[in-house]
């Protein structure tokens, strides 16, 4: 009974989403709208998802296996957070009258950060290579 | 890998992440970021309506600060969040529709809601990152259209939790590890746990928003390497809108800049000195941008109560407020009565003890508290409150 209320709320709600989507503007805008919302979840599907697989298949047969977790967690840290700075990376919005506007040095953040990570990712390999040798007590136990 | 040329099947994907253990986990957390960016967003929309049959409220002076903040905090959180989802559930995309034809009725509605919703997401976190770092590469009017595709997300996400609440709340009451629900292909261990993975994906949902929300959080400034503003600018409050681009840097600085005041019939023209005359007041309200920034300012100038009085106008009408700016659609804005006879609300005309630089409005603008920062006319020529 919940899940029926709940489909029909949010069918009610999604359909008034549609109508403010198709009414409030002419049909150039909607259009724009509509090869925007195909546009988006086709590159992420039919790009970005299978080169991340392709990625994550190399790095599997690459790395040593200590490696592999460090580096695919990595990569979703970095590459959720360099995605997401595009906009600034590239400073698409800057205007030239108005120097309070994406006005940090973004790309210096941007390799600070990948060295933190990779930091954080060598650490973390290291000590699990170091770990993984199950070969009789180690000389420092002796 | 002879495989490889045929499409794949869920069985393609043999990681034990895969499952909706892991799936139903983060699906929280991004619930939780999609209905507090959907309230917030609504206030937001709300605040800039002219027709506002409930007053929005003028205190506390920090409130849209605060919510329209949340706004970009909880999207910009949602984006790790949603990739590592849609990573997760992403093998059934490929899933074979059933034989059964009520079975494959339902199935592709579910298949169309899903669509609609990852769309919907996309898009919002998409143009909403893009609107923040006022990049706008199409064609589209950017607030009509995200608050319209809120409205369809938030259907389709209602949708969506309703058909996979069982599965949902088994996941939740079950072991991270527990393979229950899993695909009976999806055992490899790739060496990264599943816990490893949710740990992961909170740490980049924290890290985005360390490294965006200086650009409204102060205390987080030195940390926000990816924040659209480092917070600078004159008088400490960066800029929206240059007087360049709105073409008023002649008409703002000439000497025949007048200020006028209407109500009906009574009229009074002020020059600056005029306004430099009146009673100074001096309050501490903030400038709370749509995109999300938001800096506290010291701002001195004539309450604007004490200019109604001059011309005689009646307490809580609505007041017009007009701009040199000749073009945009923030050339003017409707000042509702609440905050028209609110004591803070003020037409600045110093900002941090400075006169205020021409960006920031010069001859004077307006500020009131609790009020989106488009709607704080900048340049403004006239005042007018209908007979």
């Amino acid at each position: 009974m919940t899940r029926v209320l709940l489909v029909v709320v949010g069918v009610l709600v999604g359909a008034y989403g549609a109508w403010l989507l198709l009414s409030r503007q002419d049909t150039d805008g909607n259009v724009a709208t509509l090869v925007w919302l195909g546009a988006g979840v086709l590159l992420h599907d039919f790009l970005l998802v299978p080169v991340v697989l392709v990625v994550m298949g190399l790095g599997s047969r690459l790395l040593p296996s200590a490696w592999r977790a460090p580096v695919a967690l990595g990569v979703v840290v970095l590459g959720s957070l360099t995605l997401m700075a595009v906009p600034v990376l590239g400073r698409f919005g800057a205007r030239p009258d108005n120097p309070t506007l994406v006005d940090r040095p973004y790309v210096a953040g941007w390799l600070v950060l990948a060295a933190l990570v990779a930091v954080v990712v060598v650490a973390a390999s290291l000590l699990r290579s170091r770990r993984a040798v199950p070969t009789g007590p180690g000389p420092e136990e002796q | 890998m002879t495989t490889a040329l045929k499409p794949p099947t869920p069985e393609s994907f043999t990681s034990r992440l895969h499952s909706p253990a892991v799936a139903a986990r983060v699906g929280v957390w991004l619930g939780v970021c999609f209905g507090l960016a959907f309230l917030t967003g609504l206030i937001s929309h709300y605040a800039q309506n002219v027709s506002q049959p409930i007053p929005f409220p003028t205190s506390p002076s920090w409130g849209y600060r605060l919510t329209q903040g949340l706004h970009v905090i909880t999207g910009t959180a949602a984006i790790p969040l949603l990739l590592v989802k849609l990573w997760t559930v992403y093998p059934k995309f490929f899933e074979r529709p059933p034989r059964n034809v009520r079975r494959v009725v339902v199935e592709v509605l579910e298949r169309i809601n899903t669509g609609l919703l990852v769309s919907a997401g996309i898009f919002l976190l998409v143009s909403g990152t893009l609107n923040v770092a006022q990049w706008y590469p199409w064609e589209f009017s950017y607030r009509r259209t995200h608050y319209a595709v809120a409205w369809v997300a938030i259907g389709a996400l209602v949708v969506h939790i309703a058909v996979k609440l069982p599965i949902i709340r088994d996941a939740l009451r079950g072991h991270l590890d527990d393979s229950t629900h899993d695909n009976p292909s999806a055992t490899r261990d790739s060496g990264v746990s599943r816990r490893g993975l949710l740990t992961t994906t909170w740490v980049a949902g924290g890290l985005a928003v360390l490294t965006t929300a200086g650009s409204t959080v102060p205390a987080l400034r030195d940390l926000s390497i990816f924040g659209v503003r480092s917070g600078g600018g004159p008088g400490g409050i960066p800029i929206n809108k240059s007087a360049a681009s709105a073409d008023v840097t002649a008409t703002a600085t000439s000497s025949s800049y007048s200020l006028s005041v209407v109500h009906g019939d009574n009229a009074v023209t002020l020059t600056r000195d005029d306004l430099l005359a009146m009673t100074q007041r001096t309050e501490t309200l903030p400038i709370a941008c749509v995109e999300g920034w938001s800096a506290n300012g010291t701002w001195t100038g004539v309450r604007l109560r004490d200019l109604l009085d001059l011309v005689g106008a009646p307490r809580d009408r609505d007041v017009a407020i007009g701009s040199l700016q000749q073009e945009g659609a923030f050339r003017d804005s409707l000042l509702q009565g609440n905050f028209a006879d609110d004591d803070r609300t003020l037409l600045a005309l110093q900002l941090d003890g400075e006169p205020l630089s021409i960006d920031h409005g010069y001859p004077c603008r307006l500020i009131a508290p609790n009020r989106p920062g488009v709607l704080q006319t900048k340049w403004v020529s006239t005042i007018e409150v209908p007979a």
